[in-house]
């Protein structure tokens, strides 16, 4: 019997380490200092976003403010509601969140914005109406019709093409595509068909799989369009895998990095991507503008971003308000050597 | 005399279970093959069996595993997170790692697997958890700790070595070497269980735990060994698992528990325990791979898919119930006839 | 300290109790945040979905059987709502649609496991996988969110100045009502009776098939209402829906001291081990842990939970506590069901 009770005694101790340690080894500390803004990313396992959040902590160093960079690590809408609750329960000053689920984080961000938290979108965008201001990496009717293009002129403007995407919900994925198709119609592309759109979910073995799936579905596929760095990297990998590098031929956005070895290898050609660190710096530039009452959201305005220079507040492919990084950089085999993230 | 007879005939009966299971299996997947041969178009070509093999491989290494589990009464789902974990530290091995040996590092991930079926084992066998319970937990646990570990970072493919990726590209004698290992493994697996004294074991456990108890069978150390064999091969699994999908972060492997459990009971291996075979897990897990497949090439929605590998498993369990309960009948008849003739031999 | 209060507290719930007091001082040394009162009043609100699905489990559990499909109950819940929504139907039928389909679902797992005798670990694995394609089948990868405001109230919103959440009082409201139904009426007497000793019941008179069908619906229509919470507070649906809530749904029902062999555990008990749960999870991610980390400690709970439970009742079995706590179960009648053909080296 007090072998029992202690049994018991012990698991309850037991217990208590565990979550302590847990929480020790976990639990992050916060200084305060200036404004508090959370930034959420969609997911904090994708190395873009870990990017973003190295150039938002140097824009808050610089502005005296404290970025707190957290976020789940699956990308799910439903899965950025804990942290966006956290942060209205933590009494932050903004948020700046690019999602994969616009619907899905809506009524959150509403009570955010009820509670007179600034909500700043960036990347992925939130519906119009839960934020103040967007801040798109760069055009997106650029991007549409500079990835067909690329995976034209591939591929002599003849053939079959399929377009590997995130997660059907994601808005700006949605967005580029839908810019593609528009590309698509263009006379330039007539001879090139859009066989299929299939969806990674932004995650590597899916991604992966998605694109086995397509070599086998469409024996006489010419292109992979992957709008998506997890996707593009994955696809690549897997042609690779397969054999099928130079036959299949592959563009999309993705990080100089990890692209690096297919590019050199004949498995990828020109792709495309923007300054992650850069985009993180300037959403958080943007927050602080918003929260000192400089932006308002009004067409027009304008601000310096810090190291980035003056920015306007502007419409842009439907989008409004828009603050725009720039445009693109695209890496060839020729360049890709001197970037190094 | 009787007892001869009946031994006979109980053997007889035995057989006959396996034969009639593995026979329903092959049936199952030849029709299959005839139908999506008809159906769809390359679905005979070398290219796609390669394929179909290459994806059924590490399911195969895995089932095997879980089978020896299942053969107890129990069940292991935690495997997809120890696939996982073992997947990124096989990875992360590598990483750090360059120059080690292949095989030296395949050894290290199953020990990575041993340790979590360690844990299994012990929750199961000393700790009194049912196993539906404490593998719920550990699947939690093994993933927690994993997601820990990557802290948010992804390995990608080409911070691997090129001898490890060849792994998932080469095709020796035109078939991938992942296959050629997972064929490996299925034979070592029958060989020890058909010939290995202590593997016996597991099917009396299965069958009738106490039972298996009074009959001296050391029950403790054999649970935990079938959760050791579980979580050893799961974390060669995921060795496979990284050199399939190199780009390895905190969520490889989700749900990859359910794939692997799929193959087992449609294999044919009885979830009350006691009886199974790995011809038929192999079987079973072709069966849903070529399914996956021909739906892929039919374009057929993958959303189809998932909803398939459900449907399967809740069709094989109860067409193995139904198959078990018959079998059952007719044993206990059989006893009961040899009892009755023993009666009047006593009588006469 | 006198016989009665000693007995008192020496209940699962008041255990509960203390956890949750336990459990809210380290909260607080986690966040300085948690102790305001909105945190506090709304700290069950994210979980409400999840404890309506523990309480139909309850019921199955003390039955004696499983049901692991209860997530992918909702996730249908879910997604039929909002297709049945956008095509024009008035929210609240549509709503009642749900429920209905969830309902059927139930009752698909109820007429294999309570009529057919399927072992139920097994078909609702099954079904947890078909039910949760079939989600997708249903509404595909996107999302549907255009509900009007009255309907998200019941998951999202606020009465009383705008403090009290609606869904702490729908989760209140279930439980007594389900309380009720499980501690207070006969049938309520027959599912313990049924998972006590099946057999026993059988001769007693209890309509055994019936009842066990009936639990199985009843979970399919809680589920159903948590799905209709869950888009309430959401305001969005999805396929993928209640996908990983598992633990937390199992963890809330063995950790409410419902005894995981069936016969015996308490609706009060499931609720409390919900708002701990809710607690534990609510003070981590204040402190910025990761919802992964956050499992390990749920999962570990949960372990302890069955182990604590075990030792109670043997603790009981000594005559130390009083309590409903029945000691250990030996095999019952039902698991002679799986006795199949041994292999033919171990027939004498």
């Amino acid at each position: 019997m007090r072998r029992k009770k202690l049994g018991l005694v012990g698991i309850v101790a037991g217990l208590a380490v565990v979550a302590t340690l847990t929480v020790a080894l976990t639990a992050g500390a916060g200084t305060q200092a200036g404004y508090k803004i959370y930034f959420l990313p969609k997911t904090t396992t994708i190395p873009v976003f870990t990017q973003n959040g190295i150039g938002a902590k140097l824009a808050a160093k610089s502005l005296g403010d404290t970025v707190t960079y957290n976020g789940p690590t699956t990308v799910s809408g439903t899965a950025q509601v804990p942290f966006i609750n956290a942060a209205i329960q933590q009494g932050f000053n903004a948020i700046v969140i690019s999602t994969s689920d616009p619907n899905a984080v809506a009524p959150a961000l509403k009570r955010a914005a009820a509670k007179g938290i600034k909500v700043i979108s960036y990347d992925g965008d939130t519906a119009p109406s839960s934020r103040v201001i967007f801040v798109a990496p760069t055009s997106n009717s650029l991007i549409g019709a500079s990835q067909v293009e690329s995976i034209g002129k591939q591929i002599g403007y003849k053939g079959q093409i399929a377009i590997l995407s995130a997660t059907p919900t994601s808005p700006n994925q949605n967005t580029w595509i839908k810019f593609m198709k528009a590309t698509l119609k263009l006379p330039k592309y007539k001879n090139m068909q859009l066989v299929t759109t299939v969806y990674g979910n932004d995650d590597p073995t899916d991604s992966a799989k998605a694109t086995q799936g397509l070599i086998q579905a469409y024996p006489d596929l010419k292109g992979i369009i992957a709008p998506t760095t997890v996707g593009i990297q994955a696809a690549a990998q897997e042609l690779q895998q397969e054999g099928k590098c130079g036959t299949i031929k592959l563009t999309g956005l993705g990080l100089p990095n990890d692209m690096r070895k297919y590019v050199k290898a004949g498995c990828a050609g020109a792709f495309a991507l923007w300054n992650e660190s850069d985009l993180g710096y300037l959403a958080t530039q943007v927050a602080h503008n918003v929260l000192t009452g400089k932006l308002t959201g009004a067409i027009g305005q304008s601000f310096v971003a810090g190291k980035l220079g003056k920015r306007t507040v502007v419409v842009s492919d439907g989008n409004k308000p828009v603050v725009v990084l720039g445009p693109p950089l695209v890496f060839t085999p020729q360049n890709i050597d001197k970037y190094h993230f | 005399m009787i007892g001869a007879s009946k031994r006979t005939s109980a053997q007889e009966l035995a057989a006959a279970t396996f034969r009639l299971r593995e026979i329903g299996i092959a049936a199952a997947l030849g029709l299959a093959i005839v139908f999506f041969s008809i159906r769809a178009s390359h679905f005979l070509t070398v290219g796609n069996w390669q394929n179909i093999l290459q994806n059924v491989s590490i399911v195969v290494v895995v089932a095997v595993g879980e089978m020896v589990v299942v053969l107890t009464r129990n069940i292991d789902l935690s495997v997809g997170s120890i696939v996982g974990l073992s997947a990124y530290l096989t990875a992360a091995t590598f990483v750090h790692h360059h120059g080690y040996p292949i095989l030296f590092v395949a050894l290290i991930a199953v020990g990575i697997g041993v340790g979590l079926g360690l844990v299994n084992g012990l929750l199961v066998a000393v700790g009194r958890i049912p196993s539906i319970i404490a593998t719920l937990a550990t699947l939690a646990i093994y993933r927690g700790i994993d997601v820990q570990i990557t802290g948010g970072e992804n390995i990608t493919a080409y911070q691997l070595p090129n001898r490890f990726l060849k792994l998932a590209s080469t095709k020796p004698a035109g078939v991938p070497t992942l296959a050629w290992i997972a064929l490996a493994v299925a034979l070592l697996g029958a060989a020890v269980l058909r010939w290995a004294p202590w593997a016996r074991d597991f099917y009396a456990i299965g069958s009738n735990p106490e039972a298996a108890r009074f009959a001296g069978i050391p029950t403790t150390r054999r649970l935990i060994t079938a959760f050791v064999i579980s979580g050893g091969l799961a974390g060669l699994g995921g060795f496979l698992f990284a050199a399939r999908f190199p780009t390895v972060d905190a969520v490889a492997a989700k749900g990859f528990e359910l794939d692997v459990i799929t193959a087992v009971v449609i294999g044919g291996v009885n979830v009350f325990g006691g009886s199974g075979s790995v011809l038929g897990v192999v079987l079973g897990a072709l069966f849903v791979a070529t399914i996956q497949d021909g739906f892929l090439l039919l374009r057929i929605s993958e959303f189809w898919r998932l909803f398939f590998n459900g449907f399967a498993i809740v069709v094989a369990v109860t067409l193995n119930a139904l198959l078990t309960r018959r079998l059952q009948d007719a044993l206990r008849r059989r006893k009961a006839d040899v009892l009755e003739a023993r009666h009047r031999e006593a009588e006469a | 300290m006198s016989q009665a209060a000693r007995r008192l507290l020496a209940r699962w719930e008041s255990i509960l109790v203390l956890a949750i007091i336990g459990a809210g001082i380290w909260s607080t040394t986690l966040s300085p945040f948690f102790l305001k009162r909105g945190n506090l009043l709304d700290l069950v609100t994210p979980y409400v979905f999840i404890g309506l699905m523990a309480f139909g489990l309850t019921f199955v559990v003390i039955a004696g059987e499983i049901d692991i499909s209860v997530v992918s109950m909702l996730a249908v819940s879910v997604v039929c709502f909002a297709q049945i929504f956008d095509a024009g139907v008035n929210v609240w039928l549509a709503g009642l649609a749900a429920l209905a389909v969830a309902t059927a679902l139930g009752l698909g797992n109820g007429v294999l496991v309570g009529l057919l005798n399927l072992p139920s670990l097994a078909i609702t694995l099954g079904t947890l996988a078909a039910y949760g394609g079939l989600a997708f089948v249903v509404l595909g990868g996107e999302g549907v969110a255009s509900f009007p405001n009255g309907y998200t109230q019941i998951g999202g919103g606020y009465l009383w100045r705008n403090q009290l959440p609606v869904a702490l009082l729908v989760l209140l409201g279930f439980a007594l009502l389900l309380g009720l139904l499980l501690h207070a009426t006969r049938f309520g007497r027959y599912v313990f009776t049924i998972g006590s000793n099946r057999e026993a019941a059988r001769f007693s008179g209890v309509p055994v098939a019936r009842i066990r069908v009936s639990v199985f619906a009843l979970s399919g229509l809680m589920a159903g209402i948590g799905g209709v919470v869950y888009v309430g507070y959401f305001g969005s649906a999805r396929a993928d829906a209640g996908t990983g809530s598992l633990l937390d749904v199992v963890t809330a029902v063995v950790l409410g001291g419902v005894d995981i062999f069936g016969g015996a555990g308490s609706m009060l008990g499931v609720l409390l081990a919900l708002i701990l749960v809710a607690e534990l999870r609510n003070g981590m991610q204040l402190a910025n842990i990761a919802g992964e980390t956050q499992d390990i400690v749920i999962g570990a709970l949960l372990l302890a939970a069955i182990v604590a439970g075990n030792l109670l009742r043997a603790a009981q079995a000594d005559g130390a506590l009083s309590g409903r706590l029945r000691p250990r179960r030996r095999e019952v009648v039902e698991h002679e069901a799986a006795d199949s053909a041994l292999p033919p080296s171990l027939e004498t």
